[in-house]
């Protein structure tokens, strides 16, 4: 629970005629992380065709699946092979020419759409022709000497068209605007037509065709657009019909192909990390957990009958990085993982934050949100939720309890003071001992995770900066030191003398250290070793005065109760109760969101950022899934 | 009030951390005589040098590894990463239209991206042949490349596209090569849209920033707009109308009606007669394309230089850096290209064409 399990590498070398088997029979498996594997003999990657034919092949069935609707739920049956490569072009192929022949009738649909479209602007066109008074019969006869274009193009190029167009002895005059496209008339002469066709082109221009029967009675031409509208309904209607008829003919294989495609993911999958190979001969490598290794190779002789060869591989002390991380979390820690994991991921070996982040993020929440009726809603709330937020309302149901908590040790109840005695103190009673107790609290986490931070880079091998850098033990000695000078300078304790010394002792060692560590110019050196000193010494320091807004938020929570009793007081009976219930929702809400952000922040970056890097790999094992997302 | 403190105090600091970055990194611009260096340089010692020069991503293209961990990338997509790794730093203490600016700048790779995807779908390549000659974009990327390299046809790409960032530069160039289903009509409808977008994005700057910033924008966009005018016209034949059409609309030193009365010009000596006197200058001996292109080039590299060296804002010295850099690692390229390809060392310096900048 507080590292990632010990895992062990494997190579699995076989026939690659079986090597989508053995991919299908690891995702099976369900604990195999494929990675790079390193053979200098097998230096072909025989997998990669096979990815790039499922690649192809899964995104013409997403497109067809959208086209024509989802087939239902896949079913893996227990004895199902994965497709060959050559299984996987013709399924590719097949799924081509369904996909033209979709594309076809989807080409109808949106020709139909735009023809539609068309209809109405002709529509409106129309009708701003007949107020423009313009006998277009005459306007655009072929054997006149001007020639005169009606169309659209972008409004934004309307005037650079226009200039361009001046160079030509052409004129442009727009008369209608819809949306960005704007309606224009071109004149010109006709002899220079040939100079300004790339240009129409380029800029867009959609000529308008006016038709013969626009270029009549405006009576005649509308009831050709009515004609033509019918006409279009009807074909819609044909077309219509065609997607039933394509879904009916190609709906049963499209769950078949499906099925195949998901067969085959864990080898496209497995060739995204890397399988390698030569001749007849592939490896697969991935990360196993080590105390499944047995059933690995019970599997694997039951499957291949001994055609492979099994190669283990511990990790070194510095592939750290590259190892993938898997750690078992018991259920009730679980709700908090996605919280830890927005932050990052722990490195292979690195301490797991998450059961001490989920133990101080709900006493932080507690202590800034301490109140036995609201912490009881919020308790309430998240026990409803539960079946709409699934594991994440458990986070709630905890954070409600422990408010709940510290609302009896406040002796808070929907912000009345005066109901129950306060079991340990009342925040707004003893503000200095609140924000002492935070600061305290503050360094005591400090230390923690700077400690955490030495014992990960120990771990890692980074022995150096385990010691010497701002988070190693110098910086904790820096830290330490400097907080026993400034308790010395208010009284609490008398040890400035040797707490001073520390500190200077600590931060002169930082400073060493990343003079040493800038492999720079003496400027950059210079530059960087007095910025991140300094970044060191200020940083410890508003990070720990950071803590003071768990009392600043503990007080907030009893002054915001204040106001609405206050301001429920200057009203009549029914003012004054929907005040205070008012008052109460939006002090659960606003201010349970304010702490539970702020509770979050102080453990991302007053504690995560200190000692944990994040950078881990997930440990994501082969799987066996029709899901559509792509690898 | 205190508020409005804290904001200027942090941008002050900002401002000096980027003054310093780029002060520091101007240190790792290429003078002639390095570049010439690395014409002469033996194969072994290249990885060396070019870390030392600061192309550690230039350089790992040359570090001798296993076969399976090779960097199998191309050097034009090593050089934009190193390009964008620069980039990447430059931009940290950025906000706002600073930043939006600088980003945009990278942008053009992705276009370049868009190109090939384009390109690739009009010859029908196979999507995963496709996907290795694109140029990854790290945290800069905002296309899904998978996804458009698996389009059916150009069609389905340039509507996928239309649904993403460069929604606007695309939608006028699927109009642009819809009817014609010319690739020129195309790139070049491309190349209009992302260079008004930097034109769009420099104009707010440009108040804030002052002369700096708005004489490097000149020195880019006049070089752009004189060399795509000369090449439209002479290489391509295009009308004049169609060659002032594809010019970007944006004006810096060459007005608009001096831009139609070159356009509408029949030789390229005639257009460099027109110009004004002190373009001629500039000018002066350039007798085709290419050397009009190495000469503003050049004039633009000069004006970078200065603006690097003088008090000029952080956010213009960056953008005046990267101006130069890319620059230097463009030698760079011809370089090592020509090396690859066993080109004399007399041939490969031709090839460069560079001239010491001088800072006047």
């Amino acid at each position: 629970m507080f590292r990632a399990e010990p895992l062990i590498k494997v190579q699995l070398l076989m026939l690659a005629s079986e090597a989508q088997d053995a991919a299908l029979e690891l995702a099976r498996f369900g604990a195999f992380n494929p990675v790079s594997c390193s053979v200098d003999q097998l230096a072909e990657s025989p997998a990669l065709r096979y990815r790039e034919a499922w690649l192809e092949a899964d995104s013409r069935l997403s497109k067809l699946l959208e086209q024509c609707g989802d087939t239902g739920a896949v079913r893996f049956p227990e004895a199902a092979e994965a497709p060959t490569l050559a299984d996987l072009q013709e399924l590719n192929d097949w799924l081509k020419t369904v996909w033209v022949a979709c594309l076809e009738n989807h080409e109808h649909t949106t020709r139909i759409t735009e023809a539609r479209s068309r209809l109405d602007l002709l529509e409106g066109t129309l009708a701003r022709l007949e107020r423009l008074n313009v006998d277009l019969a005459h306007l655009l006869r072929a054997d006149s000497l001007l020639a005169v274009h009606i169309g659209s193009l972008p409004a934004g190029a309307v005037a650079r068209v226009s200039e361009a167009l001046s160079m030509t002895g052409h004129l442009v005059s727009r008369f209608d605007q819809v949306g960005e496209q704007a309606f224009a008339v071109i004149a010109g002469p006709r002899v220079r037509q040939d100079e300004v066709r790339g240009l129409l082109a380029q800029a867009g221009w959609r000529e308008l065709e006016v038709p013969d029967e626009l270029r009549t009675h405006p009576q005649t031409a509308r009831s050709w657009l009515e004609t033509e509208r019918a006409g279009l309904d009807q074909d819609f209607g044909v077309e219509c019909r065609v997607i039933d008829g394509l879904r009916e003919q190609f709906g049963p294989r499209l769950h078949e192909a499906r099925l195949r495609i998901a067969l085959a993911r864990p080898l496209a999958e497995a060739a995204l990390a890397g399988v390698c190979g030569k001749g007849g001969l592939v490896a697969l490598a991935g990360w196993v957990p080590a105390r499944q290794m047995n059933e690995l190779r019970e599997m694997l002789a039951a499957r291949f009958h001994g055609r492979y060869w099994l190669d283990l591989h511990q990790p070194a002390p510095g592939e750290a990085s590259e190892v993938p991380s898997l750690v078992r979390y018991p259920g009730w820690l679980k709700p908090f993982i996605p919280l830890v994991k927005s932050y990052g991921v722990p490195r292979y070996g690195e301490f797991d934050p998450a059961l001490p982040f989920a133990f101080t993020y709900l006493l932080l929440f507690g202590a800034m949100f301490g109140d036995i009726g609201h912490g009881g809603i919020i308790l309430l709330l998240s026990l409803a939720l539960l079946p709409r937020f699934g594991r994440m309302a458990w986070v709630g149901v905890a954070a409600g309890a422990v408010s709940m908590l510290f609302g009896l040790l406040y002796g808070s109840i929907f912000g009345f003071e005066d109901i129950i005695e306060a079991v340990w103190l009342s925040p707004l009673h003893d503000p200095i001992r609140v924000l002492g107790l935070a600061v305290g609290f503050g360094v005591g986490f400090i230390c923690f995770t700077l400690l955490l931070n030495v014992r990960n880079k120990w771990a890692a091998g980074h022995v150096s900066e385990a010691l010497f850098d701002s988070g190693g033990l110098a910086g904790l000695a820096f830290y330490l030191g400097a907080v026993g000078g400034l308790a010395s300078l208010t009284g609490l304790v008398d040890l400035a003398q040797p707490a001073w010394a520390l500190a200077v002792l600590g931060l002169a060692v930082v400073a060493l250290y990343k003079w040493i560590e800038a492999r720079a110019g003496l400027g950059e050196r210079i530059l960087v070793t007095t910025i991140e000193t300094l970044e060191t010494a200020i940083n410890l320091f508003s990070n720990t005065l950071s803590f003071m807004r768990v009392a600043a938020f503990s007080l907030n929570h009893v002054a915001l109760a204040l106001a609405v009793f206050t301001l429920a007081a200057g009203l009549g009976t029914a003012g004054h109760w929907i005040t205070l219930v008012l008052g109460n929702v939006v002090i659960i809400v606003l201010e349970g969101a304010i702490v539970a952000i702020q509770a979050l922040r102080l453990m991302y970056y007053e504690g995560f950022s200190r000692f944990f890097s994040g950078d881990g790999v997930e440990f994501v094992p082969l799987r066996l899934s029709s899901e559509r997302s792509r690898v | 009030m205190a508020g409005l403190e804290l904001g200027s105090g942090k941008k002050l600091k900002m401002s000096a951390y980027l003054n310093t970055r780029v002060s520091l990194y101007s240190g790792r611009l290429l003078r002639d005589q390095d570049i010439d260096a690395l014409v002469r340089l033996p194969q072994a010692e290249m990885a060396e040098t070019l870390s030392a020069y600061g192309l550690p991503q230039l350089a790992a293209g040359f570090e001798p590894a296993a076969a399976h961990e090779q960097d199998l990338r191309s050097l034009e997509q090593r050089i934009i990463a190193q390009i964008l790794d620069e980039t990447q730093v430059l931009i940290r203490p950025l906000a706002g239209d600073e930043r939006s600016f600088l980003m945009y700048w990278t942008s053009r790779f992705e276009i370049s991206n868009v190109k090939t995807l384009l390109r690739g779908k009009m010859t029908g390549e196979r999507p995963a042949a496709l996907l290795a000659r694109l140029t990854p974009m790290g945290p800069f990327g905002r296309i899904d490349n998978q996804e458009l390299a698996h389009a059916e046809d150009v069609g389905e790409l340039l509507q996928r596209l239309e649904n993403g960032a460069y929604a606007g530069i695309v939608r006028l160039a699927r109009r642009a090569f819809e009817d014609s289903r010319d690739p020129f009509n195309l790139d070049a409808a491309l190349d209009r849209g992302y260079y008004e977008g930097l034109i769009q994005r420099a104009r707010p700057l440009e108040k804030a920033e002052g002369a700096p910033l708005r004489n490097l924008m000149a020195g880019l966009i006049d070089r752009i707009n004189l060399v795509w005018l000369l090449r439209y016209r002479f290489n391509y034949g295009l009308p004049p109308a169609q060659v002032y059409y594809l010019l970007l609309g944006s004006r810096y030193s060459l007005s608009g009606t001096l831009l139609r009365e070159l356009a509408s010009l029949d030789s390229l000596e005639a257009v460099l007669d027109a110009l004004p006197p002190t373009w001629q200058t500039r000018l002066a001996g350039a007798a085709d394309v290419p050397s009009v292109f190495i000469r503003m080039e050049q004039l633009t590299a000069e004006l970078a230089a200065r603006t690097l060296q003088s008090s000029a804002p952080g956010m213009t010295r960056a953008f005046a850096y990267l101006l130069l850099r890319e620059r230097d690692l463009r030698a760079v390229r011809a370089v090592l290209r020509g090396r690859h390809l066993g080109l004399s060392e007399v041939a490969i310096r031709f090839a460069l064409q560079r001239t010491p900048e001088r800072v006047m």
